[in-house]
């Protein structure tokens, strides 16, 4: 984290600058560290555009759908959870969003603002903040589409972590994930799913396994149920997100898994198909849908 | 938790700099130097689609006056000395972005076969469109189109896309870069303006500034050959012989001389010869010159020497040599050589291709009785072939195409099609990033390309040099090996590759963005294969894991190394994105 006197400081010295610009460096060294990272962004933003194309194909005419249309995500307003060094948000918001990123780590936040701050067609409708998903929920504000871009693998509390990007999602919102699958005879199953079916996080006194696989995410939002205003029972919840599966495959209006296959050759990655389950065994990018309003029953 | 929202003063006091500088500088997201055949059709290409409007600001610099191509209104049935051979991929792409129609086609010519022979050993290759496996056959296998009516036909396109600014007459004088990392390119022009580049691309020629500035180095040398260019007059060819579609080309030991129909009574000339002897025909009246093609399609390799060594005499001692003179020699030599007056493979005495043709007419060129007035001029040959298409630190941002990117030999008319090939390949990258909302100008971005073009590229570049070198001596034993022409056949075939390499017209400009499940499962196929060759997916599964894992790792430590507090992050922080 930068000393407070920095963030502070009305006046900005060149050595600071050079700082904030070498960790920013790090982050945006596209041959560095992160290099797997940033060739993996664009088969992400490759599903991310697929599926709202999809579904703007399922609910307007034809005619009134460009699949070709570079603003995808014109007029919606998007976050990215963990947003890091800004890969995906500045992505999202050439895409239109009024894109929201945010961060627990200060450094990442101010690494993210100096970037975008090199490229002007990003001042608009892209911006950063140090904050939690978790106090964000405090806030009215609610989102077309969230996003949460390998950091499902990293966090504490996954169940909360996942409640909580649901939350923050207007109804018939997006949700996008995109994590690491775990083997599957790994004991955190039991945990996991323990944790599932009570449905009760303790708070933060766990340690879980990072890695989460497909089904279990599936799993999840078949179970899982949308906050409903308080007035309603809680005995008489939404729909779950997801309301079955067939061969263990959710239904395309509802949910979707695609694994990100690394091709070492070409040193690129691909997106499989849909259905290529032996694809998602490690890579793998999950969609779901929250359900309208009208899918609440009453 | 933590709920305190920051914009540190020192981001938001640079975003305003920024945009303060932003102000003063004309700001792109692409800058094209070079307003070649290439530069243009890029500018063409990026700004055809319309999904990318407003996307897309584009700027063409070009050192020279365009209005002189724009305005270029030639005499009908001449034509300009620089002509290239567009094969059909190079075609399909050009009208898939929408320019071919602005290409006058009454002024290019398609060449449904093409003769190639050693001059050496006489063995001969004939390969026609039909056996290339060409769809249409009237398109023949490729078209031989003048570089300015490519050039006019793809400014008149840029016309009626307002994205694209040309600016020329305006000469790229230096190009720099801020300190701060990530800063984009600064392009100043010798008027005073000043670009700011998020992508800048060199399509500025073989000694391209925009490779110097992002410090590329070139692989390459110098042929030590000069390709002598004009147009030819000739008679049309006889009833009996069909139309002027047929491409000649003879692999004499000083290298190879090319006819390239371009119209019923003109064609192309590309002679590449060495220096000296190129000066010296240049230094003749034309009509030696005129005299000399046709006895370079047609006299034996050792009357080629003789009359060689008696120009460059001439030309040493002060007088150069005379219609007259050359007349002698050449009907001296087809006299001595035996070669019947009624053939075809003589030029002296044939002075019209009417009434029944010789039998052997079709294995040489008609006889080119004139040289269209001003046209003669030559170019010295290098093979050049950068190191890399991106640049990179410094040099970010910055991508070749073209002739910037690579230069070869003429003799497979192969130069420009690489660098349209060049052109679609980046574009259709372009394309593909935009519509994923990535930064054209990233490292990421540009990968592709340059993983697509540069094997590419060399396959055909190396066909050619190899080919340049097997025929560039008269000794040794390769001559020894060239005499029985076997050799000679392996090689020819290696000409045809290189020729059908590009002759295809499968355009790949819709691959951009796969929505279609087909292409995704072949792309699938593919990296499976890729995968399988290396054992199981779950062996590849487990060392991508272990990668991913030590990245963020590594990325951690650092972080936390140059800002100890960072690595105690809380819940949600990204660790690898
Ligand atoms: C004899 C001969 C025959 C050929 N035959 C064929 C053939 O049959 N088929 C084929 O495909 N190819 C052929 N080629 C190759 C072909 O001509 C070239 O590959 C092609 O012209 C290259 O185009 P380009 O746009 O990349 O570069 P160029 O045409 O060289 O254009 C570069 C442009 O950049 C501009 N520029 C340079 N520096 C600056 C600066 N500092 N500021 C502003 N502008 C600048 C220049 O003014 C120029 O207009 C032949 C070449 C030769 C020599």
């Amino acid at each position: 984290m930068f000393p407070t006197r920095l963030l502070r400081s009305s006046t900005v010295n060149a050595s600071e600058i050079a700082h904030f610009s070498r960790l920013s460096a790090e982050w945006w060294n596209e041959r560095g560290e992160f290099s797997f990272l940033h060739k993996m962004n664009p088969i992400r933003m490759q599903f991310i555009r697929q599926k709202l194309i999809e579904t703007a194909y399922d609910e307007q005419p034809e005619e009134a759908v460009n699949p070709r249309k570079v603003g995808i995500l014109q007029g919606l307003d998007v976050l990215d959870v963990g947003c890091g060094g800004g890969l995906l948000s500045e992505t999202l918001a050439r895409l239109g969003a009024r894109t929201t990123g945010i961060d627990a780590s200060e450094s990442n936040i101010a690494i993210a603002q100096h970037h975008a701050s090199l490229d002007s067609r990003l001042t608009d409708n892209l911006s950063y903040k140090h904050t939690s998903a978790e106090s964000l929920l405090t806030q009215s504000k609610r989102f077309d589409v969230v996003c949460s871009m390998e950091v499902l693998e990293h966090v504490d509390n996954p169940v909360m972590f996942l409640k909580t990007c649901s939350e923050l999602l207007k109804p018939a919102g997006h949700l996008f994930l995109s994590t690491i699958s775990r083997t599957p005879l790994s004991y955190f199953l039991t945990i996991f799913m323990a944790e599932k079916v009570l449905r009760q996080v303790a708070d933060g006194t766990h340690t879980y396994s990072k890695y989460i696989n497909p089904s279990e995410l599936l799993q999840f939002f078949q179970t899982y149920h949308s906050q409903v205003p308080s007035s309603e029972s809680t005995a008489n919840q939404s729909r779950p997100w997801i309301t079955r599966l067939y061969n263990g495959e959710p239904t395309r209006t509802e949910a979707e898994v695609r694994g990100m296959i690394y091709n070492p050759f070409s040193a690129s990655w691909i997106l499989a198909p849909r259905g290529a389950w032996g694809a998602a065994e490690c890579n793998y990018i999950f969609w779901v849908r929250k359900p309208a309003l009208d899918g609440i029953s009453s | 938790m933590l709920a305190i929202s920051t914009r540190p003063a020192a981001s938001r006091l640079l975003s305003k700099a920024q945009r303060f500088i932003s102000t003063n500088h004309g700001e792109y997201d692409a800058v094209i130097v070079g307003g070649g055949p290439a530069g243009l059709a890029l500018a063409s290409a990026l700004g055809s689609k319309k999904e990318l409007q407003n996307s897309l600001k584009i700027a063409l610099v070009e050192a020279g006056d365009l209005s002189k191509v724009r305005d270029w209104s030639p005499q009908a049935g001449t034509f300009s000395n620089r002509v290239v051979s567009l094969t059909n991929a190079s075609q399909a792409f050009l009208k898939d972005i929408g320019s071919w129609g602005h290409v006058e086609q009454e002024r290019t010519a398609p060449i449904q076969e093409m003769q190639v022979w050693d001059g050496v050993s006489d063995a001969r290759i004939t390969f026609s469109a039909s056996e290339l496996g060409v769809p249409t056959p009237d398109q023949g296998m490729a078209r031989l189109t003048e570089t300015l009516n490519l050039q006019r036909g793809l400014l008149r396109h840029l016309q009626s896309i307002p994205d694209v600014h040309v600016l020329d007459k305006s000469k790229v004088q230096s190009i720099t870069v801020d300190e701060t990392p990530g800063s984009w390119p600064l392009v100043h022009l010798d008027t005073g303006r000043v670009l700011k580049a998020r992508l800048l691309i060199g399509a500025d020629g073989l000694n391209s500034p925009v490779r110097s500035f992002a410090k590329i180095s070139t692989y390459g040398w110098s042929y030590d050959t000069q390709a002598i260019v004009c147009t030819m007059v000739h008679s049309p060819r006889g009833a009996f012989l069909g139309p002027n579609t047929t491409a000649y080309q003879r692999f004499l030991p000083t290298g190879p001389i090319a006819f390239l129909p371009i119209s019923d009574t003109a064609s192309s000339l590309v002679w590449s010869t060495k220096p000296a002897l190129a000066t010296a025909l240049k230094g003749c009246e034309p009509s030696v010159l005129a005299r000399m093609i046709n006895a370079a399609f047609r006299l034996p390799e050792i009357s080629m020497r003789y009359l060689h060594d008696r120009i460059l005499e001439a030309h040493e001692a002060g007088k150069p040599i005379t219609d007259e003179e050359i007349k002698a020699e050449i009907l001296w030599r087809e006299q001595s050589h035996s070669i019947d007056q009624t053939s075809a493979y003589s030029s002296i005495t044939i002075d019209s291709n009417s009434g029944i043709p010789p039998l052997d007419a079709e294995m040489v060129p008609p006889v080119v009785s004139s040289i269209q007035p001003g046209t003669i001029a030559s170019f010295p040959l290098r093979y050049n072939h950068a190191e890399t298409y991106t640049g990179e630190g410094q040099g970010s941002r910055t991508v070749l195409v073209g002739d910037a990117a690579h230069t070869i030999h003429p003799l497979a008319g192969q130069g420009l099609n690489l660098g349209l090939g060049d052109v679609e390949c980046l574009s259709r990258c372009i394309h593909g990033t935009v519509l994923r909302g990535g930064d054209i100008g990233s490292y990421t971005a540009l990968l592709p390309y340059t993983q697509e073009r540069y094997l590419e590229n060399h396959k055909i570049m190396s066909a050619c040099d190899k080919l340049h070198k097997i025929y560039h001596t008269s000794s040794g034993p390769l001559v020894q090996l060239r005499s029985v022409g076997l050799e000679v056949l392996n090689e020819f075939d290696s000409i045809k590759a290189a020729i059908m390499m590009s002759a295809g017209s499968v355009s790949k400009t819709n691959r951009v963005l796969s929505y279609n499940g087909d292409v995704r499962a072949a792309m699938f196929d593919m990296a499976a294969k890729g995968v399988e060759n290396i054992g199981k997916a779950a062996g590849v599964a487990q060392v991508v894991r272990g990668g991913l894992a030590g990245i963020a790792v590594n990325a951690l430590q650092n972080l936390a190394k140059a800002a100890p507090a960072a690595a105690a992050s809380s819940q949600g922080s990204s660790q690898g994105k």
